[in-house]
């Protein structure tokens, strides 16, 4: 019997209920808002006792396409990210290679540029070179955000990483790549699901990259389609709540399943 | 039948041994490096250039920016709202930090019991991450309004304040609220990551704490705590980062106002960019806001190293 | 026994150096000062940039733009930029070299543009202000020279609520005594008596200009007595609980939903929600007023709100010539008329308005406050945007901290010295 299932799970679920309603509150009020008959967003009722729809069915006939955008970016991000930040993220850790402690700060400094100057400055690049909306420079354009912060998570999660399973492996002639792959990996799973997850929200969440680096004729992400309703005198409050709303529940969706494979004490029977 | 003869050969084949293992352990972090300067290299060098040039709306176009040395730094520091963000910068990371480290932590606590539907109540709880900001912020100053705003209608509902309050009108409480807001979007955050990192800790440890004793406290302490520092420490560092660069929540609460009361360094640094023009100006402020940050930064990598050699 | 490894890293890693490689050598260049302009559409696809980026918007705007583009045999592609990131957009672009062939601007930023060099003056292209107020001509002219054409135009006026009104037994104010009156009485325990927006933004200069003006106030003077009277007037509605203390976190879209809420029996804003209000808030009985002045007899001078059409200069003359004719075309009478009846804006061409009021009734308060109404880049040009930062910032002073007008002006004005 593990300490961590507890006596009386039924109590603990309805406190976890509770706990999370406050937290997830302004999103309620987000959905509450959505359902208020047009225009009318600002003196909803506690509760929508006369649900208007008609937000939702501007945002699913306009923001189909989007939403698939959004996603397509976000899902190749989110792998660009890991591909790229998991094997650095180990080498940082474990391997000892000179000189890495002046990548550790340049990854640090890079998270403090703000995003704007980043934008700014891929734009330069990306025009020239015709990436300017196209899918595949989004992806590189967004990985931005989540390269460096996975090598640093992943970093500080592999820093406790048991090497004795890794050189015990050595020792048997394996290379590092192959321990890398075969052992590392699966045995870290947590840090790279836990990696995966931000950079997914990272990407998703974007704006000032798909504003930069799309024009809107061709692919428009959902964070960028939604400013059809956000004219610059009035604003279609319903419409903007309702696509926020939908625009979330795919990603909604992929976190419970994302957060299923961050199981408990992954690092316990490696050692044995 | 094996020879084993010592000749000049196997040293060679050790040196070709020994850097082919070399660039092994390189090309693992050779995609990243090549990433990182090819998307990071010239922005930071760029902005540094930058705050050292007369840049302003002209430049754009004509591509004259005179070189004035520390003029921009000057002006940034004299600047009479300098003195009011950085305090406001200072108040508002430490404030935000506190607030979502200490309710992340509870939190991943408590989501570490396991019981019905666990898993998926933390994953809701990543959803003020997966709004767009302008949505967040349309809605927080809905609940923040000081007339018809739910917060105060559910306050003065239950009597706990008589007069309805100025959230995001005064400048007294307009940061506070400001701070709150951004706790509530850090949460998810430090809840998913030090939960990550809860998980990593074998339960056989615990167990093995029990026999001796070491139950609730006792266990935080002296198992969690230690095996939990080098996430700790991450989550912490880059809690800070994250928050020093915090725009655009603040600007879709207040916009930096009322009167100032919510100007932050970033905020400063954006207004200065692109209400006023002066990008030579914003750039050195940000500069100036780097530079903080990686005092932080040295922080960590010096405890990072040191706890390192010590474990 | 030693076992080799899968393949090596080291091709990948080289395929992925060039890559990066392949990414890095423009960046150099363009440190170097050496940009790449790509422009492959023929001469005659002119490329738009503008932030009309609603679909309400769109039928007056894409609708328009198509009928021209036909006449004249030419091709046209939008790119609509979300309203408050226009100008980061024409700054990429200024410096990218991609400036587009056609750039719609918000008049107070047409000024700094022209002053950089980035556009073409518009006479070339036989395009005049002939038939335009001074004040609409004003807006898109720099230094003398035309550069930008505004089609249609907007400004602000004073809503009521007329129920609201009826039941109090109040009269839409004329001046600024009947406006605190009238605002005093309206005022209840669930309703302020009147809603403006004092946002920390250029849209609370703009909403604060009419009283300004009015009051005989002049922007290149912060320190004068026409400022300080506006600036009280406005510190006494919010003191005096007879606004909410809220404007000065409102936008104009806030304080019209407040109006629209039944929060406020009055508001300050302009033609463009009278779409929204038919639509969203259709038993609400609305009228508008223009905007009260000091003294009766008083001239109720607003300021101009719209976009301007401009040309940039992108090096092709035989691009630049089909945009100024796609433009030319664009802002003709009749299209006016057709984008002002769309959009609840006026036109700009001072005889097509006349027309526009007769056959638009509900608008006519409004053309008449834009027939006064006053260009705020005028007389600053491209330094407006500092004085517009300096009024707003003091205003705030004023509503937040309660500083005295004449103190929180005289910060400002030290500001824009």
């Amino acid at each position: 019997m593990t300490p961590m299932s507890t006596s009386r799970p039924t109590l603990h679920t309805v406190i976890g209920i509770v706990l999370v309603a406050i937290m997830l509150f302004p999103v309620y009020w987000m959905v509450n808002a959505s359902l208020a008959p047009a225009g009318n967003a600002l003196s909803a009722q506690w509760f929508p006792t006369d649900p208007d729809f008609s937000g939702y069915s501007r945002a699913l006939a306009d923001q189909g396409q989007n939403l698939i955008t959004s996603l397509v970016v976000a899902v190749g991000a989110c792998l660009l990210s890991v591909v790229i930040a998991a094997p650095c993220a180990y080498a940082l850790a474990q391997l000892r290679i000179r000189g890495t402690g002046v990548l550790v700060f340049f990854v640090l400094i890079s998270q403090m540029i703000p995003g704007i100057v980043i934008a700014n400055a891929l734009y330069t690049v990306y025009s020239p070179l015709g990436l300017i909306n196209s899918i595949p420079g989004l992806i590189l354009a967004d990985a931005s955000q989540g390269i460096p912060f996975a090598i640093l998570i992943m970093r500080a999660y592999l820093e406790t990483f048991p090497s004795s399973i890794v050189e015990a492996a050595r020792v048997d002639g394996c290379g590092h790549v192959r321990a890398f792959w075969s052992i590392v990996l699966p045995v870290s799973k947590n840090s790279l699901v836990t990696a995966a997850i931000f950079s997914f929200l990272f990407a998703w969440s974007d704006f000032l990259m798909a504003l930069t680096l799309t024009t809107g004729e061709t692919i428009r992400p959902v964070t960028l389609g939604l400013y059809t309703y956000i004219g610059t005198n009035d604003t279609d409050w319903s419409a903007v709540m309702s696509t926020a709303v939908l625009s979330s529940l795919p990603a909604v969706i992929l976190m419970i399943i994302a957060q299923k494979y961050i199981a408990a004490g992954a690092t316990g029977g490696a050692v044995k | 039948m094996t020879t084993t003869t010592i000749d000049p050969a196997p040293r060679r084949s050790r040196d070709s041994a020994r850097r082919r293992d070399l660039l092994v352990r390189v090309g693992f972090i050779l995609p990243a490096v090549l990433y990182m300067l090819a998307f990071f290299g010239f922005p930071i060098v760029k902005n540094i250039v930058m705050s050292f040039q007369a840049y302003d709306f002209a430049t754009f176009f004509n591509g004259s920016a005179p070189f004035i040395g520390l003029e921009n730094y000057a002006a940034t520091v004299t600047d009479p709202i300098f003195l009011r963000a950085l305090r406001n910068t200072g108040l508002f990371t430490v404030g935000s930090i506190i607030g979502q480290f200490v309710l992340g932590m509870g939190l991943a606590l408590y989501f570490r019991k396991r019981f019905p539907l666990s898993g998926f109540l933390r994953s809701l709880l990543l959803l003020p991450w997966l709004l767009p900001m302008i949505v967040s912020a349309a809605v927080w100053r809905w609940i923040l309004e000081q007339d018809n705003g739910v917060l105060n209608r559910f306050l003065e509902g239950i009597g706990l304040i008589a007069e309805p309050i100025p959230w995001l009108v005064s400048s007294d409480t307009a940061l506070i609220a400001v701070i709150g807001v951004n706790i509530w979007l850090g949460i998810p955050f430090n809840v998913v990551l030090l939960y990550s990192g809860l998980q990593s800790i074998p339960e056989e440890l615990y167990e093995a704490g029990a026999l001796d004793g070491a139950t609730g406290w006792k266990a935080f302490r002296h198992i969690t705590l230690p095996l939990l520092r080098p996430v700790v420490s991450v989550v912490l560092l880059l809690g800070v980062i994250y928050t020093l660069k915090v725009l655009d929540l603040i600007i879709g609460l207040t916009g930096g106002g009322p009167a100032n009361a919510t100007q932050t360094l970033a905020t400063r640094s954006y207004e200065m960019s692109f209400v006023e023009f002066d990008f030579g100006q914003g750039a050195a402020l940000s500069n100036i806001l780097i530079v903080i940050a990686l005092a932080f930064a040295i922080v960590y990598l010096r405890a990072n190293a040191r706890a390192a050699t010590k474990g | 026994m030693t076992s080799s490894s899968t393949s090596p890293p080291s091709p990948r890693v080289s395929r992925r150096a060039l890559g990066a490689a392949a990414l890095a050598a423009p960046a150099l260049m363009q440190l170097s000062g050496c940009g790449e302009r790509s422009s492959r559409s023929g001469a005659r696809d002119i490329r738009i940039v503008d932030y009309y980026n609603t679909p309400a918007d769109d039928v007056a705007i894409n609708g328009t733009f198509e009928t021209c583009a036909a006449e004249l045999g030419l091709t046209f592609s939008r790119e609509r930029v979300p309203g408050d990131q226009l100008v980061a957009k024409v700054l990429q672009m200024g410096s990218s070299r991609t400036m587009p062939d056609l750039l719609m601007l918000d008049n107070p930023n047409v000024q700094q543009v022209a002053a950089s060099g980035a556009l073409a003056p518009l006479e070339q292209y036989g395009i005049s202000t002939d038939g335009l107020t001074p004040a609409v001509a004003d807006l898109g002219t720099y230094e003398g020279t035309l550069y930008g054409i505004a089609p249609t135009v907007n400004t602000i006026a004073l809503f009521y609520d007329v129920a609201a009104l009826d039941a109090a037994g109040v009269e839409p104010p004329r001046t600024w005594d009947e406006l605190r009156a009238a605002a005093a009485e309206l005022t209840t325990a669930d309703r302020y008596g009147i809603a403006f927006s004092a946002i920390a933004s250029y849209e609370g200069t703009f909403q604060f200009m009419p009283f300004l003006w009015s009051n005989g106030g002049d922007e290149t003077d912060l320190r004068g007595e026409g400022v300080l009277g506006a600036s009280q007037l406005w510190s006494d509605l919010v003191h005096e609980g007879l606004a909410s203390r809220s404007v000065v976190n409102w936008g104009q879209g806030d304080a019209i939903d407040q109006f629209k809420a039944g929060n406020a029996a009055m508001v300050v804003n302009g033609p463009w929600n009278i779409a929204g209000l038919r639509a969203d808030t259709p038993d609400l009985e609305w009228g508008v007023v223009t905007l009260p002045v000091p003294v009766a007899g008083d001239e109720s001078i607003a300021p101009l709100g719209g976009e301007v059409w401009t040309v940039p200069v992108t090096g092709d003359e035989e691009k630049q010539a089909h945009a100024a004719a796609l433009l030319k075309a664009f802002v003709a009478p009749e299209h006016q008329l057709f984008m002002g009846g769309e959009r609840s804006t006026i036109p700009g061409h001072a005889e097509t308005a006349a027309r526009f009021a007769a056959e638009n009734p509900d608008l006519g308060t409004f053309v008449e406050q834009v027939a006064t109404a006053r260009a705020r880049t005028a007389q600053l040009g491209p330094d407006w945007p500092t004085t517009a930062k300096a009024i707003y910032t003091a205003n705030q002073r004023v509503l937040v901290d309660g500083v005295d007008p004449a103190d929180a002006f005289d910060e400002a004005a030290r500001t824009v010295d």
